[in-house]
């Protein structure tokens, strides 16, 4: 990689061509050095082990309130100038049909370097190692169980660093640095199917795999595959639930924060005309925060050079916050969150969540589950979806059935549904202990995030699933 | 950044395969691919952005004693290549050798392919795609002042791409795509409705962004007024969005020689069984005249060909890869899919085509006394992929009572089985499109049951 200063020399060479050459208002260069090492195991046989090297520079302009955007791979000082010219001729030519000129909030510009020190650096452990802790969760997932019949384990690190560079004298240099582990098994018995997966993330460093170990990881995603295989159908219909950390942490992702990243929420989404108004009961309190130490969903710096933040968006059932960029920062009058986030020099930042949770309570999971005489209880997440209109739905890989205050019989292929802020309403109490759990989030590019909080009872939600 | 021929792009192929075997590769493959994309991005019902985006690289498969390793770069400089062979050599060596490896595909003729390349895509400029999109937009709006545009754009995409490996493959193809799309959502007194989106994805220069514009705001306006409908079981009529998202995480992977092979599919041993109705039938079309997914060769070089799956209800084979098939014994059917040069290749279908039927969608309607016509459903993704079994949302759909659209409903829920869906699909509708993988018609399904309030 180039040097710092030699690099910076090159970037603050370019957003000058854009300002004093094309008279953009604005202009930032993100550029990226990436390395990527997956491994892919299937039934513990290495499908491939696989490296990459990427490089390359994404440069953003704002052209009298147009945006223009270039990707090319590359540093080279004349392949930047050409690819900033051709973004600042295209704003241009995309500016006269514009109505509305974008405006950014003004920040701190910010001069920082942010060195990552993982105890274990993943680009330092040799490949076999990596396959051999695969190999490590494969073999602890069939040894847990005859009827474990496949296994696909995917192992992850991406490291790398980001040189930023704005027109407003910011400059910083950010290590990236994540490691990610995916296992999904099926069971079978007697022509009986089940289907379960996990996950470990995070940005700390190889050494989360100390924590969550192989061994942990593979009986986990097992045993859950084959209780699977006794589980019955559960009833369609309205029932009471409680939701693991987990579950609910999917809910908030989907269900509220989705609706509350400000370009949706100007989109029009259900919560447009909801800021500052009570939307939830008193009991729930939502927090998107990109400071939580190790978690998926933390960086320093966003791809703007905003700092992360702990933004609160619902305080006590009353929406407070909402997650923005520098753009709808300026729309709302509000003050930019560290929200904007790209996947790489690819593609241009947009609004992301980082780890998004409910606020913990005071409940033991005993007093959430001893009222209910009959309802849910839905241990594990499979995914889940929402639209703008507030519908959300949320599948669940575990679950149980709560009879008389009590856990008992699994269920399988459950799924939840309903209007975000109808359930929310609901929610009538949260337990005490927290979890985050990673993931990966697409809204037209991937971002790592978390998601969790405490367990949490909803008085009534729509229960589908049992073909 | 000049832009690379595909001649100049094999012959870098070509190079990198001769230096992994003189680095002790047993065998190696080289796949180079070039995307040079341009899109205008509409947000908050206006044209905001505009971006140009040139992304190449090259993936190399180095195979040393069965063992495989893959290592790409975006820098098709001489000295990062050297370093992308060595790479995938050593992590070769790191690897553990698969018994079934059968090596890599050998050398054959790509392909004849037609309507997937068009220079006046090559042609368009910012400017016209921006004009596009302003065309859309104002479709839009004159359509309707209920629907408002949330967000889409227009894009264009010249792709190329090259292989080579040390059986002799040597092939390059190229392709273009355009596209416009606009996502609206339908406001009126606190009503929202959920998102509405309407497109056109060609591989050659037709588009109609007015009549995309016009949809899309039609659509939202006519989802307004939606009302809660009764729980029960009727006939649903699937539109392609629903059926593609309802199948991209089921019968696409169930038919995938991969999850067969590995227990993951519940179509396993179940070749000549018949698993839909009558007027099932489907094939994987990597031929299709203009499809999304047709191509001269497959990610492995392998020519790709229209390969039956579903022959009126019965079930007569599956899509392999080089891999999958020679577990079996069997030639590939040119499903080696690889998303660019960052990937290995993995078994997926090309174009997903049920052969229609002959109603027009309006009669399919009318042949209806009570159902649900199905846009769009969420959480598709969340469905069993092993069992199949799916529970999802259906936003927007519409209740069709005596032959004729009522009113839209509101959130109800579908749950069900994909083979169930095969075994009770009635009839298909004449108004077959691409949308994303599938090519389809409209689907009446029966007894299909629907959780409401």
């Amino acid at each position: 990689m180039l040097e710092g200063t030699l690099l910076r020399d090159v970037l603050d060479k370019i957003v000058d061509v854009a300002s004093q050459r094309f008279g953009a208002e604005y202009a930032e260069v993100r550029a990226q050095k990436l390395r990527r090492t997956s491994v892919t195991l299937k039934e513990g046989h290495v499908e491939a082990a696989k490296q990459g090297i990427e490089k390359g520079a994404a440069l953003r302009v704002l052209v009298e309130g147009a945006w223009g955007f270039a990707s090319v791979g590359s540093f080279d000082t004349e392949v930047l100038t050409e690819a900033v010219s051709d973004a600042c001729k295209m704003a241009r030519g995309a500016m006269s049909k514009l109505k509305k000129p974008i405006k950014l909030t003004p920040t701190k510009t910010v001069e920082d370097t942010v060195v990552l020190k993982p105890q274990k650096d993943p680009s330092k452990i040799a490949v076999e190692e990596k396959i051999s802790l695969a190999l490590n969760v494969n073999n602890a997932a069939f040894a847990s169980d005859r009827r474990v019949k496949s296994c696909t384990v995917n192992y992850l690190d991406l490291t790398g660093e980001t040189h930023f560079v704005n027109t407003d004298g910011t400059f910083i240099t950010q290590d990236k640095l994540y490691v990610w582990l995916g296992v999904g098994v099926t069971a079978k018995e007697q022509g009986a199917f089940a289907y379960s997966r996990e996950a470990v993330g995070s940005t700390l460093g190889y050494e989360v795999f100390d924590l969550e170990t192989p061994q942990k990881i593979g009986e986990t995603v097992a045993t859950r595959a084959v209780r699977q295989l006794e589980a019955k159908p559960p009833k369609g219909g309205t029932f009471p639930v409680i939701l693991a950390p987990n579950v609910v942490g999917t809910l908030v992702h989907e269900a509220f924060g989705h609706l509350a990243e400000a370009d949706l929420t100007l989109s029009g989404s259900i919560i447009s005309d909801k800021l500052g108004k009570k939307v939830a009961s008193t009991t729930v309190t939502f927090y998107d925060d990109g400071t939580v130490e190790g978690a998926f969903g933390s960086f320093r710096y966003d791809d703007e050079g905003v700092p992360a933040q702990k933004t609160l968006l619902v305080k006590d059932g009353v929406i407070v916050g909402l997650m923005h960029s520098r753009e709808t920062a300026h729309q709302f009058d509000a003050e930019p969150t560290g929200n904007a986030r790209a996947e790489d020099f690819r593609v241009e930042p947009i609004i992301r969540m980082r780890n998004t949770y409910i606020q913990p309570g005071d409940y033991s999971f005993d007093e959430l589950v001893e009222d209910i005489r009959f309802g849910y209880y839905l241990k594990s997440f499979k995914g889940g979806q929402a639209n703008l209109d507030g519908t959300f739905q949320v599948g669940v890989q575990e679950a149980y059935e709560i009879i008389e205050g009590e856990v008992r019989e699994p269920v399988r292929d459950v799924s939840i549904s309903g209007n975000t802020l109808e359930t929310l309403l609901k929610v009538d109490a949260v337990g005490k202990e927290f979890e985050l759990w990673p993931g990966i989030c697409g809204k037209g590019q991937s971002a790592f995030v978390s998601d969790g909080g405490a367990h949490t009872r909803v008085k009534e939600v729509l229960v589908g699933g049992g073909a | 950044m000049e832009v690379l021929e595909e001649q100049h792009m094999l012959g870098l192929a070509e190079k990198a395969v001769d230096l992994a075997l003189r680095t002790g590769a047993d065998e190696a493959e080289a796949f180079l691919n070039q995307n040079l994309t341009r899109s205008v991005t509409i947000e908050i019902g206006q044209i905001s952005k505009t971006a140009r985006i040139i992304d190449r690289g090259m993936g190399v498969r180095a195979i040393v004693k069965k063992a495989i390793g893959f290592s790409y770069t975006n820098v098709l400089e001489d000295a990062a290549i050297e370093e992308t062979v060595k790479s995938a050599v050593s992590f070769a060596k790191a690897s553990k050798p698969d018994k079934d490896w059968n090596g890599l595909p050998a050398k054959k003729t790509p392909a004849s392919i037609r309507g997937t390349y068009d220079s006046r895509i090559v042609d368009l400029h910012s400017e016209d795609l921006v004009k596009a999109a302003s065309l859309m937009l104002d479709a839009a709006k004159n359509a309707d002042k209920r629907a408002f545009p949330v967000e889409g754009g227009a894009g264009t995409g010249c792709m190329s791409a090259v292989i080579a490996n040390s059986n002799g493959v040597a092939a390059t193809d190229k392709g273009t795509v355009v596209e416009c799309s606009l996502a609206t959502i339908g406001r009126e007194g606190g009503e929202v409705t959920p998102e509405c989106v309407e497109f056109n994805f060609e591989r050659e220069y037709s588009v109609d962004p007015e009549w995309v514009g016009r949809e899309a705001a039609r659509l939202a306006a006519s989802a307004l007024k939606a009302k809660r409908i009764e729980a029960g079981t009727m006939t649903v009529i699937f539109t392609q969005f629903a059926l593609q998202q309802l199948l991209r995480y089921t019968l696409m992977m169930a038919v995938n020689a991969d999850y067969v092979q590995r227990n993951q599919s519940a179509l396993k041993n179940r070749i000549g069984e018949k698993i839909g109705s009558e007027c099932v039938t489907v094939i994987d079309s990597g031929l299709l005249e203009g499809g999304i997914r047709t191509g001269k060769f497959d990610g492995e070089g392998v020519p790709q060909q229209n390969t039956m799956l579903i022959e009126k209800g019965v079930l007569r084979g599956f899509v392999y890869d080089n891999y999958t098939a020679g577990k079996e014994g069997k030639e590939s059917t040119g499903n080696g899919s690889r998303a660019g040069y960052l990937s290995t290749p993995t078994v997926d279908a090309t174009n997903f085509r049920f052969v229609n039927g002959r109603k027009s969608a309006e009669e399919l309607v009318a042949s209806l006394n009570r159902g649900l016509l199905v846009y769009s459903v969420q959480g598709a993704h969340t469905s069993n992929p092993v069992t199949c079994d799916f529970s999802v949302v259906a936003a927007p759909a519409w209740l069709v009572k005596d032959g004729e659209v009522a009113h839209a409903a509101k959130a109800a829920m579908l749950v069900g089985n994909i083979f169930e869906v095969l075994k009770n699909a009635s009839d298909l509708a004449d108004n077959t499109r691409k949308v994303g993988q599938l090519v389809a018609p409209w689907v009446a399904v029966e007894n299909v049951k629907v959780i409401g309030k």
